[in-house]
C-alpha cells in the first residue's frame, strides 16, 4: 500500500472507525478493514463532499453506521469501498484482486440497486425475503442504507429542490426497506430526519429570510402571495450565490412593486409626502425658526419626488444606473 | 405629484416590451417568474413589478399551479403567468404603438431585441 500515511494508528479518522468496530465486535479483521480504509482514502483523494469535507469521510461514516448494526467484515469493507468504483478510475476488476469475490460483489450489488427502479424496490418491502431477492444479499440492502442515512444526515448542503426529492424517496422507499429488514431503529432515524426535511422551513435560508423581510412592506393582503411564489423559485436555484442574488435583485426592486401594488391609493400616498413634510416643518420650527421649516419642508419633498421619480420607471433607473457608471469611469 | 387614475395600460417601459415579446412568443403558454427573469435576461426586482402592473391592467393573470405537477417533479408550487382571453391582442397593439422609429434617441432605441422564434419584428 502507497497511502501516504505511514502506520495505522496515524489517521485519527480510520482510529475512530476500528474503536468502533471492535468495540461491537472483538474479533474483526482489523487488517482487512485498515486495507479497505487506505484504499478508499487512496482512491478518493482530492475528492470533497457537498459540504466541503474529504469524500473518504462518506464511507467511512457509512461503515461506522454499520459497526453499530455488528455488521461483518465484508460489509464494512464493501461499505468503505461502496462509492470508489462509480466515483474513480477503480474497477470491480481490480477490486476483486486486491478484496476477493464476496466484497466486491457486495460493492456490485450496491451500485446495482442504484439503478432498480423505485416501485420494484417499493414492491419489494413487503417482506424481508423479497427484499432480499431483489438485491441478492441482505448485506447490501443494509450498505445501502446505511449510505442513505448518511447522506439524510448531511442533506442540508444540498439545493432545496434535490432534499425534498431524497426525502421523498427515503420515506417512500427505504424506510419501509428498513423495516422489513429489522433495522428497525435505523428506519425509525431516516424517517424522522426525511419527515423534518420535508417539513422543513422553506424560508429557512438567508436568502429566505431577505424575501420575507422584504414583502413586509406590500400591501397586506398580497404579502403572502408574493412571498410564497418567490420563496418557491429560490427553492429551485441550484447555489447559494444564486439565490442571494434573486433575493437581493428582488428586494431592489421592492420599492417598485409596493408603489405598483399600492397605486389605486396615489391619494394616500399624496397624503402622506404632504404629512411628512409638515411633520419636518413643524419640527423644523420648534428648532430652528421659519427658515429651517422652510428648508426642511423642501428637502422632504425633493427626496420623496426623486425617490419616486427613479422608482416610476425602469428606463430612469437604468439610466440613472449608466450615469452613475459613467462618473467611475471617469474617475 | 398630480393624483391620476389607474391608467388603462401599463407603461411600455423597454423590460416591460421585452416581458410582452417573450410571452407572446407563445400567448397560449404560461409563464413563471423565473422563467421570465431568464430569458428577459432582467433581474426579478424588474420583472415582478411589471408582472404585478399587467395583472392590474388585466392583460395577465396567474395562478398556482396544479399540486399533482410539481409534487411529481419534487418541487415547491410556482406561479404561472398567462394572457387573458384579449390581453395577447392588447399586448400587440401596445406593442405596436410603442415602437416609433423617428425618435432614435429614445432610451433604448438600437439596443438588440433578443432573437424569438415566431415574433414578427
Amino acid at each position: 500500500m502507497n497511502q501516504p500515511a505511514g502506520p495505522p494508528s496515524s489517521d485519527p479518522l480510520l482510529t475512530g472507525l476500528l474503536a468502533r468496530i471492535t468495540s461491537h465486535r472483538p474479533g474483526a479483521d482489523v487488517q482487512l478493514i485498515t486495507r479497505a480504509y487506505q484504499a478508499a482514502a487512496r482512491w478518493h483523494q482530492g475528492q470533497r463532499r457537498k459540504s466541503g469535507d474529504p469524500y473518504v469521510t462518506h464511507p467511512v461514516a457509512v461503515a461506522s453506521i454499520l459497526a453499530g448494526q455488528g455488521a461483518d467484515d465484508q460489509t464494512l469493507c464493501a461499505a468503505l469501498l461502496h462509492d470508489v468504483v462509480e466515483d474513480t478510475p477503480y474497477t470491480l476488476a481490480a477490486m476483486r484482486k486486491e478484496f476477493g469475490a464476496e466484497i466486491t460483489g457486495l460493492v456490485a450489488a450496491v451500485m446495482a440497486l442504484e439503478h432498480v427502479p423505485a416501485e420494484r424496490v417499493a414492491a419489494a418491502c413487503a417482506d424481508s425475503a423479497a427484499a432480499i431477492a431483489l438485491a441478492g444479499d441482505r448485506r447490501a440492502l443494509m450498505i445501502k442504507l446505511a449510505d442513505r442515512l448518511h447522506n439524510t444526515r448531511t442533506i442540508r448542503y444540498l439545493p432545496r429542490a434535490k432534499q425534498v426529492d431524497k426525502s421523498r424517496q427515503t420515506l417512500e422507499v427505504l424506510v419501509p426497506l428498513a423495516h422489513a429488514l429489522g433495522m428497525n431503529s435505523l428506519g425509525a432515524e431516516l424517517e424522522s430526519l426525511a419527515a423534518a426535511t420535508l417539513r422543513g422551513r422553506p424560508g429557512g435560508t438567508a436568502s429566505g429570510r431577505l424575501l420575507a423581510a422584504a414583502a413586509v412592506l406590500l400591501p397586506p393582503q398580497e404579502r403572502a402571495r408574493w412571498r410564497a411564489e418567490w420563496l418557491a423559485e429560490l427553492d429551485v436555484l441550484p447555489g447559494r450565490r444564486e439565490r442571494i442574488r434573486f433575493a437581493v435583485q428582488i428586494t431592489l426592486g421592492i420599492g417598485r412593486l409596493a408603489t405598483t401594488l399600492y397605486q389605486p391609493a396615489a391619494a394616500a400616498r399624496q397624503a402622506f409626502g404632504v404629512v411628512l413634510a409638515a411633520a419636518a416643518a413643524a419640527s423644523g420650527l420648534v428648532v430652528g425658526g421659519w427658515r429651517a421649516a422652510l428648508a426642511l419642508a423642501a428637502t422632504v419633498l425633493a427626496v420623496l419626488a426623486g425617490v419616486l421619480w427613479v422608482l416610476r420607471s425602469d428606463d430612469r433607473t437604468r439610466r440613472l444606473a449608466e450615469l452613475i457608471r459613467a462618473a467611475r469611469g471617469l474617475r | 405629484m398630480k393624483n391620476r387614475p389607474v391608467p388603462p395600460t401599463p407603461r411600455m417601459t423597454l423590460p416591460t416590451q421585452l416581458v410582452l415579446r417573450v410571452m407572446l412568443a407563445d400567448p397560449a403558454a404560461h409563464y413563471y417568474g423565473l422563467q421570465l427573469i431568464g430569458t428577459t435576461g432582467r433581474p426579478g426586482g424588474t420583472i415582478y413589478p411589471i408582472m404585478a402592473r399587467l395583472e392590474q391592467v388585466g392583460w395577465v393573470t396567474s395562478d398556482w399551479e396544479d399540486p399533482a405537477e410539481h409534487i411529481t417533479e419534487g418541487r415547491p408550487r410556482r406561479r404561472y403567468y398567462r394572457f387573458t382571453d384579449d390581453g395577447a391582442e392588447r399586448a400587440r397593439d401596445a406593442l405596436a404603438q410603442a415602437y416609433r422609429p423617428s425618435k432614435q434617441s429614445r432610451p433604448g432605441a438600437g439596443l438588440p431585441w433578443p432573437d424569438l422564434p415566431g415574433v414578427p419584428t
